[in-house]
């Protein structure tokens, strides 16, 4: 039921599951229970899901309040639609490991750059993790 | 977490406190209330006998580590009791979990300690503050049964559950009403006539005031209480159902039901620190007040459904329906959470409509809900005036429409849904900041529309000489740009007149007209440069147009202008032209000019088009200058051109009456032969008939010569 037609709303999406990429690079997946004027989101039985890689591993949550201004996209997953990804899921503790081995290897990487090009005298500022208006 | 050092510190409050117990018996209560609802845990009491025996020795958070299993939603930062682990355990004998686990209210019937709870107390650091401020005052008063708390207890004893069928099927939560949200502050706003952003959806009066005071009387409350919402089964209450029936003869307090939140807030100030008497106050009122409230959102609702049963809430192992990492659950939950998974594998088939109306926790949001939050987004697409709101969408529209009523048949009358914006009707809100009366003095209440004045930022004038001249240099030219500004939005409702015109209603177009009336007389009169000299000023214009912006307006205004003071302008241009073509060295927009210019040209009479000429060449070496700036090369074409269409054209043209024209156009082709061609700029564009012009006047040699470099700087370009 399209309540205002012409526009676009969150009011169709409620009790759907979906999928939400927050600005933090966190993905979410949940049941939308509740919006606002702000589209502020409420998820039912959230899953943090976790990707490294090929592997991926899901965490849940429980119930999640997001405010709006920090969803970057938003989408509604199919749950008919049959899941033939290469993904493999794999536990929470294998996840967090890769995650945190990737985080390593990028730091790692970083690091190494940083002294290459401390070496030549050059220096590129690192952006920080926040926003930047 | 607290730290059960801090309890020394309010150790000396319990002196002051026992004083005033008798005569605070009242607020005691709500105390209990409060506070009582967790005296069923029978942690509690062990934790008050404890207590009351000012026993400090802290007792080692073995526990602690239990919390880690259950506390993944530890939200409020509240209890991390211990038998939160053994919740589960608990579960299976009373299915009557906390909603949220971290606050470890649920526990178990009257008499029947949770199994396998260790015997000491958890250390007070898992108490929450409350708590220990409740323990703290419960300290002189009697212990174990004589307690009122006990007796309440006794007296109602805990709610029978439903049976475990009941389960199976889900929680229906279509009864649910959620906690009403505040409006926005109506004091010191403006008299709100449309419905504010933030307004919630049209309750119950007691809702909202049952929010703000957040003293269930969960206790005294039967649980066969007819409220509005009949649930499908009567015993279940909603935690806010049960708040709202409950509370509606409490919360009709000393104030008005239409008093704003920030009242409210006050009022729920006043009453925290009534009751909590003794309690140290820190900070301000509000802050603390509003430093409470977490603590109070956290116990009412699980005081509430200490009555009812079930409460609405999924279990407190929280696993969404794709989770098969199990392991942590009870062997019954996890009966329940397979069985709910075959039967969802089973209507797999069935549409997701139908499943959706099996999903216990659908509809969480009501429709009313829908609706208000629909309403806003409607309510920002009001606007009064749309053409100024929403300047690019109407526009778009109305080429859309056009467009489709020319491709369209006129026998298929297919509408597309449009979007019918809401008109409202434009209402002057004159704003008076609200003010008190018999308040001494002025009291500043700030809202969103009448903002604090954070800085008293007062004038002072320098008095430097060199800052003054400075200064002046810096006020002229924003005085020019203010001028600039002020004319453009003249003359942006010139020519936005004929839409509006179209638009409004009859009575309207009066008034209409003669507002359009007085625009352009003052946009003319802002040429001006003394009010009683009805010519255009040159330096007014020279002031204009040594702005961008300026440009830009002027290349507007000149089609709408009428005809003596367009040419005004174009002499003035004329007449100065070194001048602006030096200031547009930088932006270079004088060509924007050139529309408009020919335009006004191609209507001169061909006295003023001589007079024009005449002007372009003003003084010495001007022409010089004209011919090195693209613009000017421009203009100078066009008057030449317009010259020869017009002698071309009328025989009996007064051009060449006099020999003004004539000796002006020698000067010019002396001047074109004599200019270096590198200095010759390239016109924008080179008029056709030049050529038949130049024949005119000049000799076959020279005009070879004036077609070459002519040629020359119409192929460099």
């Amino acid at each position: 039921m399209n309540y205002v037609p012409g526009t676009a709303s969150l009011i169709d999406d409620i009790d759907k599951k979906h999928l939400v990429l927050l600005r933090d690079g966190r993905t979410l997946i949940g049941y939308l229970r509740s919006i606002d004027q702000f589209a502020n989101l409420v998820f039912h039985q959230t899953v943090e899901r976790i990707h490294v890689g090929k592997k991926f591993g899901d965490i849940p949550r429980g119930i999640f309040i997001v405010r709006g201004e920090n969803v970057v996209l938003l989408g509604e997953i199919d749950v008919d639609k049959p899941c033939d990804t290469v993904l493999q899921q794999v536990s929470i503790e294998e996840i967090l490991e890769e995650q945190r081995l990737q985080q390593q290897a990028k730091q790692e990487t970083e690091k190494v750059k940083m002294q290459v090009l401390k070496d030549r005298g050059l220096s590129i500022p690192k952006a920080d993790n926040l926003d930047e208006y | 977490m607290f730290r059960f050092q801090s309890l020394d510190d309010d150790c000396t409050l319990e002196e002051e406190d026992g004083g005033l117990v008798a005569e605070e018996d009242e607020i005691d209560q709500f105390n209990d209330d409060t506070f009582g609802a967790g005296a069923i845990d029978d942690d509690w009491q062990e934790e008050h006998k404890r207590l009351a025996g000012l026993d400090e020795q802290p007792a080692v958070g073995a526990e602690g580590g239990g919390g880690g299993g259950m506390g993944r939603e530890s939200d409020l930062g509240g209890v991390e009791n211990s038998s939160s682990t053994h919740l589960p355990s608990s579960l299976g004998h009373h299915p009557l979990p906390s909603s949220l686990p971290s606050l470890n209210f649920s526990s178990s019937s009257s008499g029947l300690p949770p199994p396998g709870l260790p015997p000491g107390p958890p250390p007070s650091s898992m108490l929450s503050y409350q708590q220990q401020q409740h323990l703290l005052r419960r300290g002189p008063a009697p212990l174990g049964q004589d307690s009122p708390l006990m007796s309440i207890i006794k007296e109602v004893g805990l709610p029978k559950l439903p049976p475990q069928g009941r389960n199976d099927e889900g929680r229906d939560l279509s009864e649910r009403v959620p906690p009403p949200r505040s409006s926005s502050p109506v004091i010191g706003s403006p008299p709100v006539r449309a419905v504010p952003i933030g307004t919630p959806p049209k309750q119950p009066m007691s809702h909202s005031l049952n929010h703000q005071t957040h003293h269930p009387a969960a206790v005294h409350v039967r649980a066969p209480v007819q409220h509005r919402y009949p649930p499908p089964f009567p015993e279940r209450l909603s935690p806010n159902t049960l708040l709202n029936i409950a509370n509606s003869p409490l919360c009709r307090g000393p104030f008005p039901p239409g008093v704003g939140p920030v009242l409210s807030q006050i009022q729920r100030a006043q009453l925290l620190n009534s009751q909590v008497a003794g309690f140290p106050r820190g900070g301000p009122l509000l802050p603390g007040a509003g430093g409470f409230r977490p603590f109070f959102g956290g116990p009412p609702p699980p005081h509430g459904h200490r009555m009812g049963p079930l409460p609405p809430h999924g279990p407190p192992n929280h696993t969404p329906p794709i989770r098969h990492n199990t392991t942590h659950l009870h062997p019954q939950h996890r009966r329940m959470l397979t069985q709910r998974m075959q039967s969802r594998g089973g209507d797999r088939g069935r549409t997701g409509g139908d499943r959706r109306s099996r999903d216990p926790y659908s509809n969480l949001m009501t429709q009313k809900e829908k609706e208000w939050v629909t309403k806003i987004q409607m309510m920002q697409l009001q606007s009064t005036d749309p053409y100024l709101d929403d300047y690019y969408y109407q526009n778009y529209y109305e080429k859309m429409e056009k467009r489709q009523e020319r491709e369209r048949d006129s026998s298929k009358k297919e509408h597309t849904t449009k979007l019918i914006t809401p008109q409202v009707a434009k209402v002057e809100h004159t704003y008076r900041p609200v003010q008190f009366a018999g308040s001494l003095g002025k009291l500043t209440v700030s809202s969103v529309n009448n903002p604090r004045k954070m800085i008293d930022a007062v004038v002072t004038t320098r008095t430097d000489d060199e800052e003054k001249r400075e200064k002046q240099v810096w006020n002229k030219r924003r005085q020019i740009l203010y001028t600039v500004e002020k004319m453009y939005s003249l003359l942006l409702e010139v020519q936005d007149f004929e839409k509006r015109f179209v638009q409004a209603p009859e009575e309207d177009r009066e008034a209409l007209l003669e507002q359009h009336k007085t625009n352009t007389v003052q946009l003319c009169n802002s040429l001006r440069d003394k009010e009683w000299d009805d010519r255009v000023s040159d330096e007014q214009c020279v002031m204009i147009m040594s702005v961008r912006k300026g440009k830009r307006l002027i290349s507007r205004l000149l089609p709408i202008l009428p005809s003596p003071q367009a040419t005004a302008i174009v002499m003035a241009i004329a007449r100065n032209l070194p001048a602006l073509a030096k200031k547009d060295k930088q932006d270079q927009v004088l060509c924007w000019l050139v529309e408009p210019l020919s335009a006004v040209i191609q209507s001169l009479s061909s006295s003023a088009l001589t007079d024009l000429l005449q002007e372009l060449q003003g003084s010495e070496g001007q022409l010089a200058t004209v011919l090195h700036n693209k613009f000017g090369v421009t203009l100078l074409y066009l008057i030449l051109s317009e010259g020869e269409r017009m002698q071309s054209s009328d025989p009996n043209c007064q051009l060449m009456d006099d020999n003004r024209w004539t000796e002006l156009v020698f000067s010019v082709t002396r001047e074109l032969l004599s200019v270096p061609s590198s200095s010759l700029s390239p016109p924008l564009f080179t008029p056709a008939n030049l050529l038949s012009l130049f024949s005119r006047y000049v000799d076959r040699q020279r005009l070879e010569l004036l077609q070459n470099k002519l040629q020359i700087s119409a192929l460099s370009r």
